[in-house]
This record gives C-alpha cells, sequence and structure tokens, in this order.
C-alpha cells in the first residue's frame, strides 16, 4: 500500500525534495565564483585569452590607483546610503511596530514601491534632480530660486539619495521584525524599575533590536557596494563606483581576467568590512546595561 | 501587617467604550498584609492591578498609595514593583544586571553589587550574578524576577499570577517560600489569582471579583464558611447548591425546607439577602455523610445512587444522584482506610448537620 | 491619547519621501511637453498610443512575458518541493540549505551578472534570452521558497497525516490535499517570480545578448531626450502592473495562510 512509503527516512526525503533547488543556486553560485577566480589568474591580449597562470591582473589592479579610488568611493558611498537609510528607517519601523494599528497595511505600503522596477525608480531621480528636472522647475516656479540648483545630479550625492530611497523597504523590514519580536511586559518592566520611556528605549529597545540593525545594515551595504545602475544614471564622473569599472572590463575593454580580478576584490574587500562592522556592533550592543 | 491603609481605591473605574472592566472598586488594603484578587479569567483583576501600578489609569476614581493621590503619577514613579506573569526578564541581561537594572544609576557601583547579592541570597539564588538569562528553568526566572522588584524596596509588591507558568509541585513549594517571604519581610503583597487555593494558603485576606465588580472581601477562612452568594460560594472550593423555599425568618435563624433534605433549621448569612421564597442553600462535600443505611444520627437525610466515583488519592468523590435535584450532589470522604467503599449504581443515603448548610439567599440576577 | 505624534507625522512624511518621486513617472507621461519639468503644458495620451506602434518595443514586451512565465514556473515548482522539504522534514545541513538558497539576495547584482555571463560562455551558452531565463531563476529562487515556506508553515500537517491515516497514497495526497491548500501561496509565487523577472534589468543586460527585455528596452532608449516621452508611458505602464501584480499576489498569500488552518 502507499502508506508503507512514508516510513523511508525522512531525512533522505528532505534531500531529494529540496535538492533542485539547492543544487541549481549551489551550482550557479560555486561555478561562477570558481571561473571568476581560474579566469583571474588569466591574462587577456586585445582578442586572445593567455591561460599561463600569472598574478599580472591583481597586481595592476592593486597598483592602478584609479581601482584603489573607486573602491574606496564605493564602500564610503554604500557606507553612507547604509547609515542614512537605516537611521530613517528606525522611527518608521518602530512606528509601525509599536503605534500604528493596521500594521500589514503598513507594510504593504512601504514595500510595493520596492516590488517595481529598480531601474524606473533611479530613472526617476535622474528626472527629478536634472538642471531642467521636476525640482529645479517646481523651485523656480515657486520663485523659491533664481537659477536652476547645478549640484543635485551626476555627483556622490545624487547617488546617495538616490540608493537611500531605493533601500528604504530594505532597512525597514528586518528592524520591524526585531521590534515585533520584544515581549511587551518587558517595556513594562522597565517602566515598573523607574525608566523614563527614553531610558527605556536606549535600555532596553533598542539593544534588543540590535540583530535587526546589523541585518538591515548588511542587506543594504553589500549589494550598493556593487551596484551599478544608480552610479550609471545619477552619477556622473563623480559618482563612478566599482561596478561602473568591471561592466566596462567585460563590455568595452574587452578584458575579461580584469573584470574577474575586479570581481573578486570587491567581494573580499565587502565580506572584510561587513565582517568587521558585526563583530563592532554586537560588542557594542553587549556594553548597554 | 499594621492598622495603615498602604492602599486606598475609591470608587474606581475603567471602561473601554461600552465595556466596562472594572467598577465601583472601594478598598483598603493594609499595610504589610498578603491580599489576593481572585476571580476567574476577564473579571478585571489584572486592570485593577494594573492601575494601582500605574500602567492604566482609571476612567473614575482615585488611587491612594500611602495617601498620596497617584492621579497623573507615571508608573515609574509610583513606589510599587511588579513581578510580571511572564517574569519579563531581561534577555540581554544576565542575571546580576537584571536585578540591578532599577539601581543602576542611582547607587555607586559597589553598593549595587552588594545589594544585588543580597537580593539574590534571599530569594535563594545567591552566587548566580553571571549567569545568562536564557539559562535558567521557570523556577530560578520567578526569583530573579522577584529579587528585581524587591531590591528597590517597594512599598507593595504587585504580583501578576506569578506561580501559573510553574508545575504543581514547584508551585505549592513557591507559594510556602513566597508567603515566609512577605512575612520576614512585612511589605504589602498584592498577588493576582485565578487559583483559589494558592489565593487561601497565602494571603491574609482574599477579595474576590467577578465581571468587573468586587463582591466580596474577607479572610479565606470567613469566604469559605459564610461566601455572600451563590458564585462566590461555588468560585472559592466546591459546593453543592440545592434550592429550597423559606418558611421563617426567626432573628438570627431561618426555617428552610430543602427539597432534598426536608426541613430544617439554618443560621442566616449576614453576607447574603434572603428576600423571597425561593432561595438556595449550599452544602460543602466534605460536609455530607455517605452511608448504605440510613444515618441515624444525621436529622436531614436523602437517598440516592451513586452515578460517579473519583479517586483523588488523600480522597474520594462520590456524585449521588437524587431524585429532587437535577445535578448529582458531591460527596467527599478522606481516604483513611484505603478503600473505596461505594461503587457505580450502588443505593446510598447521604446525612447532613444543619450547622453545616449555608444560606445562600435568593438570586439576585 | 488621540492626537497625532511627532512619530505618526514622520510616519506619514516618510511614506510621501516613497511614493513621490515615482509618481512623478506617470504625472509626466500625460505631460505634451518633451520635457520633465514643471510647468506641465498640456494633458495628453499621445505618448501612451505611439507605444503601441513600435515594433522593437513590442518585441521586447513579448521576450519580457516569455522569460517572466518560465521563470515563475521553473522557480515555483523547485521553490515548491524545497519550501515542503524544510518545513516539514528535519535533515543535516538544512540550515546551511536554507541560507543558501537566500544567497542570491545578497550577492551585489554585478557580481551575479559577471560572473554568469563568464560561466555560461564558458559551457558554450551564447547571451540569449535562455540565459536570462537561467539568471531570473536564480534571483528569483529566495523568494518563490520564502513564500512557499510561509504557506507550508501554516499548512496543518495533520490534514496530510489524516489523509494517509484513511489509506490515500502519498501521490494522492499531495494532488488532493497538500495542493489544494497551498495553492494560493503557490499562485502568490508564480506573481512574485514572474514580476521579479520582469522588472529585473543587471542580469538582462548582461546575459540577454541581441533579444531585449523591457527594462533593456528601456536603457537603450533613456539617453534620447525625444525618446523620452515614449520611457515615461512605458515606466507608467510596468509599474502599474508590477503594482497590480504584487497586491494580487499579496492576496493570495493571505488567503494560503488563512485556508492552511482549516
Amino acid at each position: 500500500m502507499g502508506v508503507w512509503v512514508i516510513f523511508r527516512s525522512e531525512a533522505s526525503r528532505g534531500y531529494t525534495l529540496s535538492a533542485p533547488a539547492t543544487a541549481y543556486v549551489g551550482f550557479l553560485v560555486a561555478a561562477p565564483l570558481l571561473i571568476l577566480i581560474a579566469y583571474s589568474f588569466w591574462t587577456q591580449t586585445y582578442v586572445t585569452l593567455d591561460k599561463t597562470r600569472t598574478l599580472k591582473n591583481y597586481s595592476d589592479a592593486f597598483a592602478d590607483p584609479l581601482v584603489r579610488h573607486l573602491m574606496l568611493r564605493s564602500i564610503w558611498i554604500a557606507g553612507a546610503v547604509t547609515a542614512v537609510t537605516v537611521a530613517l528607517a528606525y522611527p518608521i519601523a518602530y512606528f509601525i511596530a509599536m503605534k500604528a494599528r493596521k500594521k500589514t497595511i503598513w507594510l504593504l505600503l512601504i514595500t510595493i514601491p520596492f516590488w517595481s522596477s529598480y531601474l524606473l525608480r533611479v530613472f526617476a531621480w535622474k528626472l527629478i534632480l536634472g538642471f531642467n528636472g521636476v525640482m529645479n522647475s517646481a523651485l523656480l516656479m515657486l520663485g523659491l530660486i533664481d537659477e536652476p540648483l547645478d549640484f543635485l545630479l551626476y555627483n556622490e550625492f545624487a547617488v546617495v539619495l538616490t540608493l537611500a530611497h531605493a533601500w528604504a523597504p530594505f532597512a525597514i523590514l528586518p528592524i520591524y521584525v526585531s521590534l515585533q519580536k520584544i515581549d511587551p511586559s518587558l517595556l513594562e518592566a522597565a517602566t515598573d524599575l523607574g525608566n523614563s520611556p527614553f531610558q527605556r528605549f536606549m535600555r532596553v529597545t533598542l539593544p534588543l533590536t540590535i540583530p535587526g540593525i546589523i541585518a538591515a545594515c548588511l542587506i543594504i551595504f553589500i549589494p550598493t557596494v556593487g551596484d551599478y545602475v544608480t552610479p550609471a544614471l545619477v552619477g556622473g564622473s563623480d559618482g563612478k563606483m566599482i561596478a561602473n569599472l568591471i561592466q566596462v572590463q567585460f563590455g568595452a575593454a574587452n578584458n575579461w581576467p580584469l573584470g574577474a580580478t575586479l570581481s573578486l576584490i570587491a567581494m573580499l574587500s565587502v565580506g572584510f568590512v561587513a565582517i568587521v562592522f558585526v563583530i563592532t556592533a554586537t560588542r557594542l550592543g553587549r556594553r548597554i546595561r | 501587617m499594621t492598622e495603615k491603609n498602604i492602599i486606598e481605591l475609591r470608587g474606581v473605574e475603567k471602561r473601554y467604550g461600552t465595556f466596562l472592566a472594572a467598577s465601583g472598586i472601594d478598598l483598603d488594603l493594609k499595610e504589610g498584609e498578603f491580599f489576593s484578587l481572585l476571580g476567574p479569567s476577564g473579571c478585571g483583576k489584572t486592570t485593577v492591578l494594573r492601575m494601582i501600578a500605574g500602567f492604566q489609569e482609571p476612567t473614575k476614581g482615585t488611587v491612594l498609595i500611602d495617601g498620596q493621590d497617584m492621579d497623573g503619577v507615571p508608573a515609574n514613579n509610583r513606589p510599587t514593583n511588579m513581578v510580571f506573569q511572564s517574569y519579563a526578564i531581561f534577555p540581554h541581561l544576565n542575571v546580576g544586571n537584571n536585578v540591578a537594572y532599577g539601581l543602576r544609576g542611582k547607587a555607586p557601583k559597589a553598593e549595587i553589587d552588594q545589594r544585588v547579592a543580597e537580593a539574590l541570597e534571599m530569594v535563594e539564588l545567591g552566587g548566580l550574578e553571571d549567569r545568562g538569562a536564557s539559562e535558567l528553568s521557570g523556577g530560578q526566572r520567578q526569583r530573579v524576577a522577584l529579587a528585581r522588584a524587591l531590591i528597590m524596596r517597594p512599598k507593595v509588591l504587585l504580583l501578576d499570577e506569578p506561580l501559573s507558568a510553574l508545575d504543581k509541585k514547584l508551585r505549592e513549594q513557591m507559594q510556602f517560600e513566597m508567603r515566609n517571604l512577605q512575612q520576614s519581610l512585612g511589605i504589602t503583597f498584592v498577588m493576582v489569582t485565578h487559583d483559589q487555593y494558592e489565593a487561601m494558603t497565602m494571603s491574609d485576606r482574599i477579595g474576590v471579583m467577578f465581571n468587573g465588580r468586587l463582591k466580596q472581601v474577607d479572610t479565606p477562612t470567613t469566604l469559605y464558611a459564610r461566601p455572600c452568594d451563590q458564585q462566590v460560594a461555588s468560585f472559592i472550593g466546591e459546593m453543592n447548591i440545592l434550592p429550597a423555599q423559606l418558611l421563617e425568618e426567626n432573628g438570627d435563624t431561618l426555617s428552610v425546607d430543602a427539597k432534598a433534605f426536608g426541613q430544617m433549621e439554618i443560621e442566616k448569612n449576614p453576607n447574603v439577602a434572603t428576600s423571597a421564597r425561593d432561595m438556595n442553600i449550599g452544602i460543602r462535600p466534605e460536609q455530607l455523610e455517605i452511608t448504605s443505611e440510613k444515618p441515624e444520627d444525621y436529622p436531614s437525610t436523602v437517598q440516592g445512587k451513586v452515578s460517579n466515583v473519583a479517586f483523588y488519592g488523600e480522597n474520594i468523590h462520590y456524585h449521588i444522584q437524587v431524585a429532587e435535584t437535577d445535578k448529582p450532589i458531591s460527596v467527599s470522604v478522606p481516604n483513611y482506610f484505603h478503600t473505596v467503599d461505594f461503587n457505580r449504581g450502588d443505593a446510598v443515603w447521604l446525612g447532613v448537620q444543619s450547622a453545616s448548610v449555608i444560606d445562600l439567599g435568593t438570586d439576585t440576577e | 491619547m488621540r492626537r497625532p505624534s511627532t512619530l505618526t507625522a514622520y510616519a506619514f512624511l516618510y511614506l510621501v519621501f516613497l511614493y513621490l518621486p515615482v509618481l512623478f513617472l506617470p504625472l509626466f507621461s500625460f505631460n505634451s511637453g518633451t520635457i520633465v519639468a514643471f510647468p506641465i503644458k498640456g494633458w495628453t495620451l499621445d505618448w501612451y498610443r505611439k507605444l503601441g506602434e513600435q515594433d522593437t518595443l513590442i518585441q521586447a514586451l513579448w521576450n519580457s512575458l516569455g522569460v517572466g512565465t518560465v521563470v515563475a514556473l521553473l522557480s515555483t515548482a523547485m521553490g515548491l518541493f524545497a519550501a515542503r522539504a524544510f518545513v516539514r522534514y528535519r535533515f543535516r545541513g538544512q540550515r546551511a540549505a536554507e541560507g543558501l538558497v537566500m544567497l542570491p539576495l545578497v550577492i551585489p547584482g554585478i557580481i551575479v551578472a559577471s560572473s554568469m555571463l563568464v560561466l555560461f560562455l564558458f559551457i558554450g551558452l551564447k547571451p540569449s534570452l535562455l540565459t536570462v531565463v537561467l539568471g531570473h531563476t536564480f534571483l528569483a529562487l529566495p523568494f518563490s521558497v520564502s513564500i512557499l515556506k510561509s504557506a507550508f508553515d501554516d499548512f496543518d500537517a495533520s490534514l496530510e497525516e489524516a489523509s494517509y491515516d484513511l489509506g490515500v497514497g502519498v501521490f494522492d495526497t499531495f494532488r488532493r490535499v497538500t495542493l489544494p491548500v497551498v495553492s494560493p501561496g503557490i499562485v502568490a509565487s508564480l506573481l512574485v517570480t514572474f514580476t521579479v523577472s520582469f522588472d529585473e534589468f543587471v542580469l538582462a543586460f548582461f546575459l540577454s545578448g541581441n533579444q531585449p527585455t523591457l527594462p533593456v528596452y528601456i536603457w537603450s532608449q533613456i539617453r534620447f531626450p525625444a525618446k523620452l516621452p515614449n520611457v515615461l508611458a512605458l515606466g507608467s505602464i510596468l509599474l502599474l502592473s508590477s503594482v497590480l501584480l504584487l497586491v494580487l499576489a499579496e492576496y493570495f498569500r493571505r488567503r494560503s495562510s488563512a485556508s492552511g488552518v482549516q
């Protein structure tokens, strides 16, 4: 009968069922990575791919001031975006978790913009911040300025603003989840023991939401370092990031080995910064009493 | 316990829209007493506790603590501390920091450490300052919650169902320990519970609440012997409630015709209003005698058949179906001889002394 | 207690900040002028009408629809089995597997794009709609797995056990009990993964070769000021359809939580 089939080991069924998904992802993470690593040790001269193993790409990359500059700028911009987004997101996550009555509606409202095309959202900011764009023309029409502002677009500021807008929902959700988990009686206990609302927030709420804050920071920081679209559309020459340089290697410059090398260097740098951040943040969090 | 009123509630009411969580609460609690608010879930007892604590503002009436009106005084400024039902142990702090929480910034570190050590000794958790919050058992969490509240030296300690999360054995042990602690400290304890046995073992006085109203405030013995109405009678311990007809009032006594047991003279219950001919009487199961032959020394008797037998170890409960009532009468017999004398289907006699019959007055609902 | 606090005001302001920039797209798509600036010259539906006349646009639209559908089916199918495994069974390495499946969400887009391009060329696959499908399925899996995991979470296991107890076999139980109950979750997953693919740009840009998807097409138009209104109209339609699809998906996801408890 079919019933005895259930008695086949639970573990083996688990493996079989989840295998397609995990294998697919695993393969598409591992294989490209391995190939990237291979490529990073090869060199490209015009149209020929020289497969002799060499560290030339790495030494070129590390020696090139442009690479260092772009890498640092990417980390700096990603850091700024993370800080701004998380700082702006915390109050609204707090609002939804603690004060709002129709939580699910708020959450839906917050996530819908995220669901629309990222490209379109960046494009919208390009239109807003331009010299002849929405912002300037509105300010001119209202008589608040005489000349259009030219510092709005094609620089780091535009990149940070656009990305802070794009990543907002990503920051809100993890913080909201960790706020939700806080047992309300903990807050009452803190009040009962003499804390003012501010003290209570600093000594109980904030420390308990640190995992959520860290998650939010990582979710925003890691992909932002490698973002391509925003710097390309609104960054101008001042706002270019490492991803734009990588794209050029795979496109016009046709230097895939270098592109692979840059990708790997970017990944390692991001990983390093992320680990340092998590360790520091957790340690700082533990100090709160 | 002194004669001074440490808490006074005057006409306290809490209304949510059309719903009255608590109304007409008038209560005086004495300094140093162990007081319990008892009632079924949803009766408003926790609401009253939280109004004393300051987590809820009464919609009417005043709350006075040590003579001071608490109107406008937020919870963090009141001379009360609370032990929460979930214990609310801060998960991000170890035991020592949990207990020290309320004192931080209010005393030098050395003094805080000293008082924490003392508080933990008092609840028998001495030396566990460094234990993490997640490593504690249920009983230990309860003690940490106690220590954390008591270290603040409150005038009143409020306890919201503090033992409900513990298993039976631990609960009984903690009942003794908490009572002893309260008596040695001399602080007023106000406890909310739905467990009547817990309330009776631990309290100096009990306030019974139903549907937002305070029905009766008395010592455990008085509550048990002279409940003010049917509701309170059946909530505290087990009670057989039987219909009766009022025949005559004779000063301190009533002449009644209890349908099942016949005519008898019973003591008038001062806590109750008997206004009509139709009334109720109550008999505790342990005060009924069950025999196979008609009992000689009991003036009031009735015949019936055993419909159910329940063995509780220390006593045996019999349910006896009698002709005159729908509900079976419950009889409790101590398990002296370790035998179960009667079985299902046996014909038996029940006897009761009139002194054991409680006047429960007329239904007012 | 009823007076709005600063926090509430902040919350509403935040919503304005979130929505306003995007709302300019539809706003100016009705503008008869070709510059996106105030004041608005006049109102017109011309730009929308002109959309239907462009063959490359229509072709890109079909490409996106096709890719999206395939991606939705593939990722939902794999996600369905994986989610069931993660929720129902316990096996070693389960946590690692669950984490692995979520990886596509955190890897920077440029890395995913460039490394996949390298991989596909390495094994001889030229950039085409097929490579886009493969790439998008990779990106969509975390979404389908998490949606279906929560659908299974809400699904009482004893429903299946009761079915077995009554003598129904594994496959039939799956067909007669499991599928109907989690079907709203399946629909939600299909809608979300479709939208993820439909909206996605970076991966498609690297992997689509000569057959652009709609976002890639939009990208190619952005640098031409004359095509601006075109992009606005198209973009607005894209926005609206994504929002509708996702609200629909949320509706189904809710229904799946509700039905599982019966």
